[in-house]
């Protein structure tokens, strides 16, 4: 294969490389291969400015900068978005496998990481539906040019476990298992858990958190065409970054407390003496949480410590504090009122805003429901439309099409005059009829007109009465 | 343009901490207008359906930025609210009873103080969680656009389960907040009125401003100026935003003494 001696060149750069967590050895080292792959790696001009702007997780990116290759045309990123894509559907494999673990609140996070669109499976990765098969074959291609990638990891310095790991995944490419293997990866969630546990070899400290960490650095070694580090999908789990040594913190995902699980938390530290006294263990044992790491406990428990310290001082949070100067000028209109007409005020800025958060969340959730909703009458029709299509003569289509168009006049006209009280320009009053034209025409549905409307009544009554945000409230939320 | 200026205004009002949390609008642009530019999507499917991930997956990066800020504020929020429940019991229990009248009043002025900012530090949160969200519609509308791509409405979907736009949690503590200062603590006020030119005096020499009633007021005008009519609105636009006292409000704008790069 022509990528062969591309990777000859890369394990002797492999070789360079001190650590797993630095990037710059890598670039070099990924510069030679491209030339070689031509075609899948193309100068990416303005990705510069992205690292900067982005954590260490991206930096794989910046290697594509460094690639001199054919200008103007967006590369080695898409090339090694497909690394990206095969992260995902592995981080949407993890968490599946911790949530067997972990309790309802860890498994929240995953989960949520999971929902993204990414992780669910192949299929949702891209909405095109041909297009996740191309992502695979070109994950699978990428693979099986690249099989000594896991070379890379081996002579870096990190952690025994890993370098086994990645040792055992090398036999497997070996094997040219390579394509079941990837297959497996991306689609199967409980073959792939017996994968793992396969996979891992763990010499390294036992910790939940820490199998976590361990299971997020081989999947990403695996398939990335370009050396990706880890931490991308390690950090799509909100794992710590496992590219520090393996005594640094652990794996913590993220978790979400709320006021009952605080009160649980309070409670048992008073058992035990008091936020001084209290140790996470001993808190935590107390608490009898599922899935409630000492982590989670401890990170809480100096959060809750520093809080307790504070009134005390009755200082604010320093970081928040403004110079004296600002503190002055910001004053000089309350201070005119005296304190507490100042804090009136204050408090009636801030229900304002609060209030009008809250209206313009619900409206937000109203309209995205309402393009869901939208878009599945759509979806419906269509398909409707093609088997009527691909079922019956000629004849019968005719009469479908005409009888929406019939339709849609009349309701386009009922919208329009609902708009017309919302929006001031005549052009944006074009712009939306003609797409509920459209769409309307293709649904030909009753429902959708009246969902619409809905929505058109629900935003003239916010924006003609806002002063009146009670009654607001109340009549939206019905 | 216009969200992404506004977007910087608001950036720059608020807390130094919170400045990088924000979603990057400029940079997402930027990254659209490469992809469109450099692939049509009819000529590469398959290098298009890398670039679509790619920005995917940024925009993963960024919520999951978002998630674990607005987590952490949250969590941070829960407990000082039990806090300031409990100072405010303390002070009950031990001034109202017997005790003098003044140090009663002192503390809880002060409590109330904190209070009011705690609220209004809640609430900012929760613009912060918006403007976000619609940060990222916003931009998600403009990929669509760009490069004919259908990556917004399933998108968006995911999006709303986010823990950082599920904002009840918050929301619930700011409506705590609100029972908690009209029933307990603004009450009291009435019998103060001699002292309170002093009790003004003294607050206004110590009082660790942190810009929350500017900021407030800055995320109330920015919500304003983002809902007027624009030229791109659709059905999934928010209509104009109708703020009564804008004009009291507008004069509370308070510049920013040291302009923020």
């Amino acid at each position: 294969m022509e990528a062969r001696p591309a990777l000859s060149i890369q394990r002797s750069g492999a070789s360079q490389l001190s650590n797993l967590g630095v990037s710059g050895g890598l670039s070099s080292s990924l510069s030679i291969p491209s030339t070689h792959l031509e075609g899948t790696y193309q100068k990416l001009p303005d990705i510069q400015q992205v690292p900067s702007e982005r954590e260490l997780t991206t930096r794989p990116q910046v290697h594509a900068t460094r690639v001199p290759t054919n200008n103007g045309v967006v590369g080695h990123i898409f090339s090694s978005s497909s690394g990206f894509s095969s992260d995902l559907h592995y981080s949407s494999v993890l968490p599946n496998e911790k949530h067997s673990r972990n309790s309802p609140f860890i498994s929240q996070s995953p989960a949520d990481t999971a929902s993204l669109p990414l992780s669910q499976s192949s299929s949702s990765l891209l909405p095109q539906p041909t297009i996740p098969s191309c992502c695979n074959k070109e994950n699978s291609g990428s693979w099986c040019t690249d099989p000594d990638f896991l070379d890379f990891p081996v002579s870096t310095p990190v952690q025994s476990g890993q370098v086994e790991n990645i040792q055992r995944s090398e036999d497997f490419s070996k094997q040219n298992d390579w394509q079941e293997w990837a297959d497996q990866l991306i689609t199967c969630d409980d073959a792939l858990t017996s994968n793992w546990n396969e996979l891992l070899v763990d010499n390294v400290t036992n910790l939940e958190p820490k199998m976590a960490c361990q299971v997020a650095k081989p999947c990403t070694t695996m398939p990335t065409q370009n050396q990706q580090l880890p931490s991308p999908s390690v950090e799509n789990l909100r794992v710590v970054n496992p590219s520090s040594s393996a005594n640094n913190a652990p794996a913590k995902p993220r978790m979400r407390w709320t006021p009952e699980l605080h009160e649980a938390f309070v409670e048992a530290v008073n058992q035990l003496g008091g936020s001084e006294r209290a140790t996470p263990k001993g808190v935590l044992k107390l608490m009898k949480v599922d899935g409630l790491t000492i982590y989670h406990v401890k990170s809480h428990l100096q959060k809750y410590r520093t809080a307790r310290y504070r009134p005390e001082s009755s200082e604010g949070s320093s970081e928040k504090k403004l110079t004296s100067m600002e503190e002055i000028s910001s004053l000089d209109l309350k201070t005119g009122m005296g304190i507490t007409e100042a804090l009136r005020l204050q408090m009636e800025v801030q229900k304002r805003l609060h209030e009008q958060l809250e209206i313009q969340r619900n409206l937000q959730l109203r309209i995205e429901e309402q393009g869901r909703y939208l878009q599945m009458m759509f979806e419906k029709q269509k398909s409707g439309l093609d088997k009527l299509k691909v079922s019956s003569s000629n004849p019968e289509n005719p009469a479908a099409t005409s009888d929406a168009t019939k339709e849609a006049p009349t309701k386009s006209e009922l919208e329009s005059s609902q708009r017309d009280h919302l929006d001031s320009g005549t052009g944006t009053v074009n712009n939306a009829k003609s797409m509920l034209e459209r769409s309307s025409r293709e649904m030909g549905g009753e429902d959708m007109a009246t969902e619409a409307g809905d929505l058109e009544k629900t935003k003239a009554r916010v924006s003609e009465t806002s002063p009146e945000l009670a009654a607001k409230r109340s009549r939206i939320e019905e | 343009m216009k969200f992404g200026k506004r977007l910087k205004q608001q950036i720059e009002e608020t807390f130094p901490t919170w400045r990088d949390q924000f979603l990057c609008y400029k940079e997402l642009k930027k990254l659209i207008k490469l992809i469109s530019s450099a692939l049509p999507i009819a000529a590469e499917p398959t290098k298009y359906g890398k670039a679509e991930a790619e920005f995917v997956y940024m925009l993963n990066n960024k919520i999951d930025k978002f998630n674990t800020f607005y987590m952490e504020q949250e969590e941070d929020f829960i407990i000082r609210h039990k806090e300031l429940q409990q100072r405010i019991k303390r002070v009950m229990d031990k001034w109202s009873s017997n005790g003098s009248r003044t140090e009663y009043n002192d503390e809880m002025a002060k409590i109330r103080k904190d209070v009011v900012d705690f609220h209004g530090e809640m609430v900012l949160l929760e613009n912060y969680s918006n403007i976000n969200f619609t940060g990222l519609a916003k931009i998600l509308k403009k990929y669509d656009k760009r490069t004919g791509g259908l990556l917004r409405l399933p998108f968006i979907q995911k999006v709303l389960k986010q823990p950082f736009f599920t904002t009840d949690l918050v929301s619930n503590l700011v409506k705590e907040c609100e029972n908690t200062i009209d029933e307990v603590l603004f009450p009291i006020e009435e019998d103060k009125e001699e002292t309170k030119e002093q009790k003004g005096a003294i607050m206004v020499a110590r009082e660790p401003v942190k810009g929350i009633f500017r900021n407030t007021v800055a995320a109330l005008l920015t919500m304003e100026e983002i809902r007027r009519v624009s030229s791109t609105k659709d059905h999934f636009s928010l209509p104009p935003l109708n703020l009564s006292h804008s004009h009291l409000i507008h004069s509370f704008q308070l510049n920013s003494p040291i302009p923020i790069l």
